[in-house]
């Protein structure tokens, strides 16, 4: 083994180690990077290596942490994050859930559907998880706590729910896949309808099973009325300015009125005038948002910045090329090869978030499924449909790299918005049984790629 | 991933008041984002109410947003927001928590504030050199301005970590 | 001299026709010419660094080579976007002719020179010409362009600015899902055959040409001055070799592609339009205006403006006198 290949395994084996002391995961991501630069400058100067590793090199990080603040796509995290805690200050947040959970009041879990129900929405108006999670937590965690939910069924519903922008269009995955393989965006966009549907509805399905099998875990409350029009009435009432903010930012996208950046800014003024209509806005209200805000967004782009130091030297150690020579010298079949490529995205997606996985994997990927002379026929307008239909299984694949440990942001992003007393092992608990059902909808997706594929091909006419 | 409270205000009042210079510093910064939705609905406005969007206030808007994160990192700092696998930290003893934190800031996170700081400052020259703009045409002017954000921000984020490092170590001295 | 690796960052994935598979047969050439002595390691949009980045990477030493297009420093050079494409401007033979055998190529390597940058500069590939953009409805007088938002590249996005377009840059990526969201009415981003692979035509109907903002395009390798110092003769006259059969290689590409995928867009609905006299007229007009603007804000602006339009009054001698005119089907 030459030394570079050491060399990346070591970093790998060092990032998986330090993560364990407990060392903010942020540093020690652009802490490793910075040391074995050295080492690699090292390895160059005494034992011959060509990492190209040193203090000159290692400038390109700043090259690419302005890249990430001149990101305007980027912009709306903040902004949903603002959003998010905007509408929790608000009082609106809880008093939706609760009159959603009416409408659903006799049925088990009805507070947990209502939870992937809203996970939905929200996925279609952004492809940002941690503002999706968030949201999702402040609104319903407490909620769910009241009602004596167990609290794995509650912290697995909402970290999954909240994941299920990265598939649901509009997703900033889908963008940087299509731009990554010159794919269109547009297909993998109306690709990824049917799947994403069809995975939130696995989760509901799973979560009326649980109730059932397990009532004690999804308890209906005690002073749950059957449905009656006034209810309903009672209910639409309280939904209706949510309705309307939550109209507001997916008719703006929709709507072709703003961009999802735009719409985001739109969705925090709009939290920000729901607070004001309930009389809950004040300057004080106002400078805890920007205290929220600025802390969530900070801890989360500290990620995005050690993460790109990481990656950046992991790349010139040639980390890559490590992995394509390895996967194109498998002597398994066509079939066979996609299986271990995906269960070698699963497994990176420990440790890696869809970031990195999407710009170091999947590029080297698309020559070897290409090769693979799989051929999928009777979608014309498709360009490369094998090539979409492989995009899609890898954004399901990716959908558990969040929520997978030690590295998976939904959890982190929950975790920071929960009670101090909520464990990491209790979310790490709760999200197994949505892996497993991620890996279910994986399956379906690979034997049935009409699913992936029927919707571009007939959505344009 | 813990989320202590900030330690009492007697402990080691050389890094609290470091601390609380910082916070106030980068919570003002952080009314960026108040500006940033106003922006965004000014151009909202602007675009489709008067067929007449500016690419100056698109760009104002990475700006506003970039403020509020550089900055903020900052800020997370000294609230000890940054996220941690707690998996086994949670269990660790008081002092061996010090250690971690005194060792992972000597070997990890200094060269990392280091290398980028030292590199951001002559990107910055370079970019000030040159009076670099936007490229689009009706783009914004003085790139260098908001590329001066990242050595501003991480030397701030390197007081804050220092201001971190002094209080392990004291504390760990005085063995609380 | 030692052996040398070029880390070459680019602008555009090499899985776009032409915008990035020519960098790829010049890694190749460049390895195989040299017998191994030259080897060219090439990194994806992104990869290493992102494409706006390059310029600064390659000056600083942090990369020692980078491919891009001199369009991307606009914002750091005003005259840089006159090596890339010029509005009504050369066509490849005669941007090339001016380029070799005019000023071209030193003014071109005295702009980095005099702005500061470290760098050795090569044209290294050179695309036919663009279309003139997609849009939704039929474009027949300049009014139409009113109020009209619109992703638009380069110099000429100043003169689509004056007729009362706003316009935005966004990257390749991007452009599907803002066109579909309708955040812009309008787009235009390369060649037929590239533009075929972002799918526009299932969203607007209308592709204009001639492509009169970019008649052709200019792709440049960067070199770090220090490293290129560094390389014997043998090796830079490689190097450059190399490149001017990239201009061979890349335009005799492009001019081969476009055709077939122009038929099957017009088989599947787009109506190929070229545009009526009043619109050339007010755009080459604006142009001007543009021109005359950029060269009063930029005295290397109007250095290499002047020269290029000395060369190309001469040129228009012989263009008027040596080619047959060109018949135009719908
Ligand atoms: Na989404
Ligand atoms: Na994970």
């Amino acid at each position: 083994m030459d030394i570079n290949a050491i060399l990346v395994i070591a970093m790998f084996l060092s990032f998986i180690a330090l993560l364990f002391t407990g060392f903010p995961v942020a540093w020690v991501l652009g802490g490793l990077g910075i040391l074995f630069a050295f080492i690699g400058q090292l390895a160059d100067t005494y034992f011959d290596t060509i990492t190209g590793l040193d203090y000159l090199t290692l400038g390109l990080v700043v090259n690419r942490l302005y890249k990430i603040m001149d990101n305007w796509i980027l912009v709306a995290l903040p902004m949903f994050i603002f959003m998010g805690i905007m509408l929790d200050k608000s009082g609106v947040a809880e008093r939706l859930m609760h009159s959603m959970q009416e409408l659903f009041g006799r049925v088990r879990g009805g507070l947990a559907i209502t939870v992937t129900a809203i996970g939905i929405i929200l996925a279609a108006s952004t492809g940002i998880i941690g503002a999706s999670v968030v949201l999702l937590a402040v609104m319903s965690l407490p909620a769910m706590t009241k009602q004596g939910y167990s609290m794995p069924l509650a912290l697995g519903t909402i970290a999954s729910a909240g994941t299920l922008g990265i598939l649901i269009p509009p997703s900033i995955m889908l963008v940087i896949m299509a731009d990554q393989l010159a794919l269109s965006v547009g297909d993998l966009f109306m690709g990824a309808v049917i799947p994403g549907l069809m995975l939130g509805g696995l989760y509901i399905v799973y979560i009326l099973i649980y109730g059932l099998v397990k009532p004690a875990a999804a308890p209906v409350p005690v002073d749950a009325k059957p449905v009656t029009w006034p209810i309903v009435l009672n209910v639409l009432r309280a939904v209706l300015p949510t309705l309307l903010l939550i109209f507001v930012v997916l008719g703006s996208i929709f709507g072709g009125i703003a961009t999802p950046t735009e719409a985001s800014g739109v969705g925090a003024l709009g939290a920000t005038l729901l607070a004001m209509y309930n009389r809950k806005f004040s300057l004080r209200v106002l400078h805890d948002v920007v205290r929220g805000t600025t802390n969530t967004t900070a801890y989360i782009f500290a990620i995005f910045i050690g993460a790109t130091c990481f990656a950046l030297v992991l790349r010139e150690l040639g980390g890559d090329e490590l992995i394509e020579s390895f996967l194109t010298g498998l002597p398994f079949g066509p079939y066979g090869i996609i299986f271990f490529i995906l269960g070698v995205i699963f497994l990176l997606g420990f440790f890696l978030d869809w970031i990195e996985i999407t710009l170091i994997i999947l590029p080297l990927l698309a020559p070897v499924i290409s090769a693979l002379g799989i051929e999928i026929d009777g979608y014309g307008v498709v360009d490369n449909p094998e090539l979409v239909w492989f995009v899609m299984l890898v954004a399901m694949t990716l959908q558990t790299s969040f929520l997978t440990p030690p590295v998976g942001f939904a959890l982190f992003y929950l975790k920071g918005v929960c009670p101090p007393e909520v464990r990491l092992g209790d979310i790490y608990r709760g999200v197994m049984p949505f892996i497993a059902l991620q890996l279910i909808a994986l399956l379906i997706l690979v034997f049935w790629p009409q699913l992936v594929l029927w919707l571009p091909a007939n959505a344009y006419g | 991933m813990t989320h202590k409270d900030p330690p009492s205000p007697d402990t080691v009042p050389l890094a609290d008041r470091i601390d609380r210079l910082i916070q106030r510093l980068t919570l003002a910064i952080g009314w960026s984002y108040v500006l940033l939705v106003l922006v965004i609905i000014l151009q909202v406005t602007l675009r489709k109410g008067f067929s007449h969007g500016l690419i100056a206030l698109e760009e104002l808007q990475w700006h506003l947003y970039a403020l509020g994160v550089m900055f903020g990192l900052a800020y997370a700092q000294t609230t000890d927001a940054h996220i941690r696998v707690d998996l086994f930290h949670s269990r660790f003893k008081t002092r061996s928590k010090r250690l971690v934190e005194i060792l992972g800031i000597l070997c990890l996170l200094l060269p990392f504030i280091t290398v980028i700081f030292l590199h951001s400052l002559d990107f910055l020259y370079d970019s000030y050199r040159i009076n670099e703009s936007s490229s689009a045409p009706s783009g914004l002017p003085w790139r260098w301005l908001i590329k001066g954000v990242i050595p501003a921000s991480f030397a701030l984020l390197a007081l804050a970590v220092l201001s971190r490092l002094f209080r392990e170590s004291v504390l760990l001295l005085r063995g609380e | 001299a030692e052996k040398i690796l070029l880390k070459t960052p680019i602008a555009f994935a090499t899985n776009l026709p032409a915008l990035g598979t020519t960098i790829t047969w010049v890694a190749d050439r460049l390895d195989k010419v040299s017998d191994g002595n030259i080897r060219m390691k090439v990194y994806e949009p992104g990869k290493l660094v992102s494409p706006p980045e390059i310029l600064d990477a390659v000056s600083s030493g942090k990369v020692n080579s980078g491919y891009a297009t001199a369009g991307y420093w606009q914002g750091k050079i005003p005259a840089a976007a006159l090596f890339s494409a010029v509005p009504f401007g050369p066509e490849a033979g005669e941007y090339m002719a001016w380029m070799y055998y005019g000023n071209g190529l030193s003014l071109y390597q005295e702009m980095y020179d005099s702005a500061g940058f470290n760098v050795k500069v090569l044209p290294c590939a050179i695309l036919s010409p663009e279309t003139s953009g997609w849009f939704a409805k039929p474009i027949d007088k300049p009014e139409d362009l009113k109020g009209l938002n619109m992703r638009f590249f380069g110099l000429g996005a100043s003169v689509m600015e004056k007729l009362g377009v706003g316009t935005v840059q966004l990257p390749g990526g991007e452009i599907f899902g803002a066109l579909e969201k309708g955040a812009i009415d309008a787009t235009e981003f390369s060649q037929p055959a590239i533009d075929q692979r972002l799918g526009l035509s299932k969203i607007v109907k209308y592709n204009y040409f001639p492509g009169w903002h970019q008649q052709a395009t200019i792709f440049e390798l960067l070199v770090n001055k220090d490293a290129w110092n560094g390389m014997s003769e043998g090796q830079q006259a490689t190097i450059e070799t190399i490149c001017m059969a990239s201009m061979t290689n890349s335009v005799a590409e492009g001019e081969a592609m476009q055709f077939p995928v122009m038929a099957k867009a017009k088989e599947d609905g787009v109506h190929i339009r070229y545009w009526n006299q009043t619109m050339l007229d007010t755009f080459k007009s604006t142009w001007d205006e543009v021109a005359v603007e950029k060269s009063a804000e930029d005295p290397f602006f109007k250095k290499v403006w002047d020269d290029l339009s000395t060369f190309r009054a001469g040129y228009d001698l012989w263009e008027a006198n040596a080619f047959l005119p060109r018949s135009r089907t719908e």
